[in-house]
């Protein structure tokens, strides 16, 4: 691995997808540029899905580990963004898949629940201040909160949707699913959130 | 019918133009959709207000920990990594007994179906008036096969 100093200026604004075949050349400076670009998206998707910053931070080196290692495998069709994204989401199915059988036998607080737990706690008490704002935050807290009981699909399918901004068509590639697909996946997630806030 | 399934896609402009008009008039005329799909838009609009911000890690070390997983030499796959000699050496000696007593133990297996087959066609033998006292038969290899046999056999 060279230097790791952000890569010159060429580099700099070289397209994602043009990085991507550097990388599969063995460019170490564009695999720094690339790492530079999506480290933080990364690392928040990972988090989101898993909720715990131990496995944010492994799951998402992980996925650069699979990037430098297979950039040669990167179709040019796909969009590097999507290719990467499905990397993420996938290794974050895994590692959930994984970890279940032993969590079953091992009663341990992974994290998620004091996310939970945080995130509420940090939001001020309800009637503490009745503008529509405070409502609101209180309100997004409690959603996102929520997510986290959804389904492993249904949560990949609302964070990438709510959070990552991604249109439906971009959400089934990364999920390697159909469209149609995708909708029930969001439609489901958003029935279930619906419910679970009007019963708290 | 209501569109229950295309209103979320509705919301998230997930439509083709014409799936989208058709929602649209439904919604003009159907007050549980209405409510249906303001409550799903207040969840969409909820979630849009901030996802929970991760706990920042120190970058530095994610990037000397990501540089140090890139130097290490790729794992082997499972089948390519070198055995334990100990391992290797217990696996051997599997083989060569499973071979060794394998073929010990095909005679009894051969024999046992044997005694199957023969079982099954005891009916049949007993309609046979030669054989009715099959305890006095020491050799069942003479009457495998009876059943064969036309009217003259009895």
């Amino acid at each position: 691995m060279g230097s790791w100093t952000p890569g010159a200026t060429l580099t700099q604004e070289s397209s994602d997808e043009a990085l991507c075949r550097r990388v599969a050349a063995r460019d170490e400076s564009a695999f720094d540029v690339l790492v530079g670009r999506y480290q933080g998206r990364a690392y928040r998707l990972a988090w989101s899905l898993l909720r715990n910053a131990e496995d944010a931070r492994d799951v998402s080196q992980e996925a650069f580990l699979r990037v430098y290692r297979t950039a040669g495998g990167f179709r040019g069709d796909a969009r590097f963004s999507t290719w990467f994204y499905r990397i993420v989401v996938n290794l974050c199915l895994d590692h959930r898949r994984r970890g279940r059988w032993w969590q079953q036998i091992l009663v341990r607080d992974d994290g998620g629940g004091d996310a939970e737990r945080a995130l509420l706690e940090r939001q001020p008490a309800p009637g503490a201040d009745p503008g529509e704002a405070l409502g609101g935050k209180q309100m997004t807290a409690r959603l996102w909160a929520a997510v986290e009981r959804l389904s492993p699909q249904q949560r990949a399918a609302i964070v990438l949707h709510a959070q990552e901004e991604l249109p439906t068509s971009q959400i089934a590639e990364v999920l390697k699913c159909s469209e149609a697909t995708v909708r029930v996946h969001l439609h489901r997630a958003v029935g279930a959130l619906r419910k679970i806030v009007a019963r708290e | 019918m209501h569109p229950d399934l295309e209103l979320t896609a509705y919301l998230t402009d997930a439509l083709a133009p014409a799936e989208r008009a058709r929602v649209a008039a439904h919604l003009e005329a159907c007050a549980d959709c209405r409510r249906t799909l303001d409550e799903s838009r207040a969840v969409l609009a909820g979630l849009a207000g901030g996802a929970p911000a991760p706990p920042p890690p120190d970058w530095g070390r994610y990037r000397a920990e990501l540089r140090a997983r890139v130097q290490a030499p790729a794992p082997r796959a499972w089948w390519a990594r070198p055995m334990p000699a100990v391992l290797a050496a217990g696996l051997a000696t599997a083989a060569v007994l499973l071979v060794v007593h394998g073929h010990e133990r095909r005679p009894v297996e051969l024999a046992a179906v044997e005694e199957t087959m023969l079982g099954a066609r005891l009916p049949l033998l007993e309609q046979y008036r030669v054989v009715e006292r099959l305890e006095l038969l020491e050799d069942l290899e003479a009457i495998r096969h009876l059943d064969r046999l036309g009217d003259g056999g009895r």
